[in-house]
């Protein structure tokens, strides 16, 4: 097992830049997730890391030597696919060992090492089976087997689960997650599913146009979003975010938005000049009886997720989405009142973080 | 009737008469060069109209005659040696060079795609006299290795062309988990293109031993002596010199069109396929 | 460190394993073309292929000349492209009429696709003799049955005669009869090439597009015209420019057929009887370059506008 350091890493592919000014560092051991939007350059990323796709500019380093100049078989990293790209003229068990077999590993280990992975993964009725007679999971698991076999320094998986369907994917992140658990590899992970990056990754990098625009855990990043981006690209449903001056005539600062204003209380706030971005997440709104200090809104349509119940609801020009109780009851046109969480309220000023 | 019937069995009197009229077409030449080679020639000379063979009086000694009295042991032999070569280095090569345009980044990459393409219209006809000044100037024409070289030219870029369009399919991601996994870029190519690609490897095969096994224009003009004779260029010489025993010369035709229609119909999905990739000339 | 040296290291690799194709064209496609603009301009005749003379600098355009003052000149290009235009349309034709005979399933489809490919599989010079040999006015299985059951009055000398008179409710004419014989030929021989083209793009025609017209109450006679024929538009005019700029430089079949006798004689047979005939090398490069010329043109077209159709 190893760390992996990333340094300024910069990549164009024509004139777009894929990648700028990466930096990232990951401890040994740890799972680390780049999440993002597609398009975003997390992919490249993690084929630069691998070495298919040479960087433009920068340093990558494996427990501190760089790698930069050493081809993709000579890095010691392994790669699952999105596609899984299982080598469909070979078995199941040359599959798993074509890694070691390439390296020269003697036939004996091969086969131990391989009936050691598949019975890690509970794929060992399936060594002499060709990947087209194999299900969707159990291609998955294969291309996962193939990368553990040879136990590498560095696991490089580039959205893995995203051609399952939505049940088997869970119940795998799980296994992945205790699997990681067990074996303590150090893992670069791409998604572009929220739910994935949360509950996967001990330290998760948020990507957008080449660049990183957040490292952390996930819960920091979910309760403190660097900027307006990842605020509303992290969190279902979107967190709520207004355009607005923050004035501060009287006693209290008021926020003023597009035809409404909110009163923010004892807020401790240094005075901001012009416009501000405020947000707070649909799950730190409470609906209450009407007061002095509460927020009118008018609903305008439920989505009933089963669970709980999201209330779009119109406030001024702009929307608010709440979370309520899946017993809440109301109608299109009704107003109902309510608090924020003033606590959880994020400010950002020219789309950065305001603390 | 409806017209919608009427014309449903026009369409399908049509389609029986077509087809006894296509089939009709193309067997009988087929048929009547196979027969003719089994008929004594008197029988030919005698009765040229008799639409059938006496399986009674099957005559094999044009095959015998044609085989060891007019030297076409010698240029089956050549033919085959000739034909091998040929594809055995126009798919290697192909195979490289189309894996090197498909995947690997380089300056004039478009160009080369044009140029393979521009290459695979160029007639024989434009390049044997050249070809023939050159090479009778340096003492090197009468040489099937020579001939080899000119099919090479003929072959390579439209194997190359048809390689290229089937690796193109290829999933990325398979090569670059053969990349990850320890392989070198000809591991990748031996490893992993090639045996994925073995139905496109065999339409370029057949495709190329077809060239090289029909070809005319080319062994009729440089191959001078009798011992380096192609099949083709070895049917012409016969029929120049045994004029009147059509039975020779329909057994020497058989001789060299059975062996690539019996390798066609092994293989006659690969060549289809081959075929309308924009694979074949003619 | 350099960032680059992987694309380097690539571009070096990809040079290698071009190398030996690139060696193989360069010598044996783009220098001939080179070679042979020089020698038609030139006087070279066959017994100067072994001395100095094919180096001397002394060119002139004489051999150009010579090949467009020869009398015969114009009915050689008119029957080039009668011989080109006639053969290429033929095989278009019949390939067309045997990809819609084998559009449809039925029993032993496979087996009739895998015959009418057969004249393109097989050795032209075993076609071409075979061919003779039916044709032949003595011993040819055609003429003779024929005559024997009183079809023909006399048999046709298919092969070796310029002119055939006929008569058709009385009113004469006479056609090209050994060119027609050879565009036949061509038709025969090369319709597998069109049958595979056309029949490939028939079954690629989504079935909606004639359940739609069903119901919209077109007969299969107009479903024809106005769905499947449409669709085939394109491959059929790709098919046309290739079959053109393949049959206009064709020269094994009718060398092997007639060997240009009997008003056959195409523009690629000259470049053969200046050379071997008149051992004239100077004149056949120069007719070599003519052919080369038009084809430039075609090709040019080609690239203009069937790339983009293709694409």
């Amino acid at each position: 097992m190893a760390s992996l350091t990333l340094k300024d890493v910069g990549k164009k592919f024509g004139k777009t830049a894929a990648l700028s000014g990466v930096d990232l560092h990951v401890e040994d051991g740890e799972f680390c997730v780049l999440l993002g939007p597609s398009g975003c350059g997390k992919s490249t990323l993690l084929n630069v890391i691998a070495g298919l796709v040479p960087q433009d500019k920068g340093i990558i380093e494996l427990d501190g030597h760089s790698i930069d100049r050493l081809a993709p078989r000579d890095r010691d990293v392994a790669m699952v696919f999105q596609s899984y790209a299982l080598y469909p003229h070979m078995t199941v068990a040359k599959n798993l060992g074509f890694g070691l077999r390439m390296r020269g590993v003697p036939k004996a280990t091969i086969r131990k090492k391989v009936l050691d992975t598949a019975s890690l993964l509970g794929i060992d009725g399936l060594l002499n089976r060709k990947p087209r007679e194999l299900s969707g999971g159990q291609r998955q698991r294969v291309a996962m087997g193939r990368a553990l076999t040879r136990r590498p320094k560095l696991f490089l998986l580039d959205e893995p689960l995203s051609n399952l369907d939505a049940r088997l994917r869970s119940n795998v992140r799980l296994e992945l997650k205790q699997l990681h658990t067990r074996l303590k590899t150090t893992i670069v992970y791409v998604t572009h599913d929220q739910v994935e990056a949360m509950t996967l990754g001990e330290k998760v990098v948020v990507m957008r146009d080449g660049e990183v625009r957040q490292t952390g855990r996930p819960e920091t990043i979910y309760s403190f979003p660097a900027d307006t981006f990842v605020a509303t690209f992290i969190g279902s449903p979107e967190m709520n975010l207004y355009r607005g001056m923050i004035l501060h005539n009287g006693e209290h600062p008021v926020f003023q938005g597009r035809g409404f204003h909110m009163d923010m209380g004892d807020l401790q706030l240094n005075p901001v000049d012009g416009e501000v971005d405020l947000g707070f997440r649909p799950e730190d709104v409470k609906i209450v009886e009407a007061g002095a200090e509460t927020l009118p809104v008018k609903v305008e349509m439920i989505s009933d997720v089963g669970s709980e119940k999201y209330i779009h609801t119109q406030i001024g020009r702009e929307h608010l989405t709440l979370r309520a109780p899946k017993d809440a009851s109301f109608r299109p046109g009704e107003i109902i009142n309510l608090t924020i969480d003033l606590t959880r309220l994020h400010i950002f000023k020219g789309g950065v973080r305001m603390d | 009737m409806s017209r919608e019937q009427i014309e449903h069995t026009i369409i399908r009197v049509l389609r029986i008469v077509g087809i006894l009229f296509f089939v009709l077409m193309v067997a009988f030449p087929f048929y009547w060069m196979i027969a003719s080679s089994l008929r004594p020639l008197e029988e030919i000379l005698m009765n040229p109209a008799n639409l059938g063979l006496d399986f009674r009086k099957i005559d094999l000694s044009a095959y015998y005659n044609v085989l060891f009295d007019h030297g076409f042991v010698r240029y089956i032999l050549n033919s085959l040696y000739v034909s091998i070569i040929t594809v055995a280095l126009s798919v290697a090569l192909a195979t490289v060079g189309g894996y090197a345009v498909t995947r690997l980044r380089f300056r004039g990459q478009s160009f080369m795609s044009y140029s393979i393409l521009i290459i695979y219209m160029f007639p024989a006809i434009v390049l044997v006299i050249p070809l023939y000044v050159i090479f009778s100037h340096m003492g090197l024409r009468d040489s099937v290795n020579v001939l080899i070289l000119v099919y090479l030219a003929q072959t390579l870029p439209v194997a190359l062309y048809m390689l290229r369009s089937y690796f193109k399919t290829l999933p990325l991601e398979i090569e670059n988990a053969g990349l990850i996994d320890g392989c070198t870029r000809f591991g990748v190519i031996w490893r992993i293109i090639i045996p994925l690609s073995a139905p496109a490897l065999a339409s370029v095969g057949l495709y190329t031993f077809m060239i090289a096994w029909n070809e005319f224009l080319f062994a009729f003009m440089f191959l001078d002596t009798p011992d380096k004779f192609t099949l083709s260029r070895g049917v012409v010489q016969l029929a120049g010199s045994v004029h009147l025993s059509k039975q020779l010369v329909m057994a020497a035709s058989v001789l060299v069109t059975l062996p690539i229609l019996f390798l066609f119909l092994f293989f006659e999905r690969y060549l289809a396929r081959g075929m309308t990739s924009g694979a074949m000339k003619g | 460190m350099t960032i680059n040296s992987k694309y380097h290291r690539e571009s070096r690799l990809a040079f290698w394993m071009l190398a030996p194709t690139f060696a193989v064209v360069l010598a044996f496609v783009v220098f001939p073309v080179l070679w042979n603009l020089w020698i038609s301009l030139k006087p070279v005749s066959l017994a100067d292929l072994r001395g100095d003379a094919l180096f001397q600098f002394n060119l002139s355009l004489d051999n150009f000349q010579k090949v467009f003052s020869d009398p015969d000149f114009e009915t050689v290009l008119l029957t080039t492209l009668v011989y080109t235009i006639g053969g290429s349309l033929l095989s278009i034709l019949l390939g067309l009429m045997a990809a819609l005979l084998l559009n449809s399933r039925f029993l032993g489809r496979a087996l009739l696709r895998g015959l009418f490919i057969a004249p393109y599989i097989a050795p032209v010079v075993a076609l071409t003799f075979t061919w003779s040999f039916i044709l032949d006015p003595q011993l040819g299985v055609f003429n003779q049955f024929a005559v024997n059951h009183g079809i023909l009055a006399q048999p046709i000398p298919f092969l070796s005669q310029r002119w055939l008179d006929l008569g058709i409710i009385g009113v004469g004419f006479r056609i090209p009869l050994a060119l027609f014989s050879v565009i036949l030929f061509e038709g025969w021989r090369y319709f597998p090439f069109a049958f595979l083209f056309i029949l490939a793009r028939l079954q690629a025609i989504p079935d909606e597009f004639f359940h739609a017209a069903s119901v919209d109450g077109a007969t299969p006679f107009q479903r024809f015209f106005h769905i499947t024929l449409p669709q085939l538009a394109t491959v059929l005019s790709t098919l046309f420019l290739f079959r053109f700029i393949w049959t206009f430089t064709k020269f094994d079949d009718v060398f092997l057929l007639t060997r240009g006798q009997a008003g056959t004689k195409v523009l690629p047979l000259n470049v053969y009887d200046y050379a071997f005939g008149e051992f004239n090398i100077g004149a056949s490069s120069a007719t070599a370059m003519v052919l080369f010329g038009v084809l430039a043109i075609f090709i040019f077209i080609y690239f203009r506008w069937g790339m983009r159709i293709e694409n």
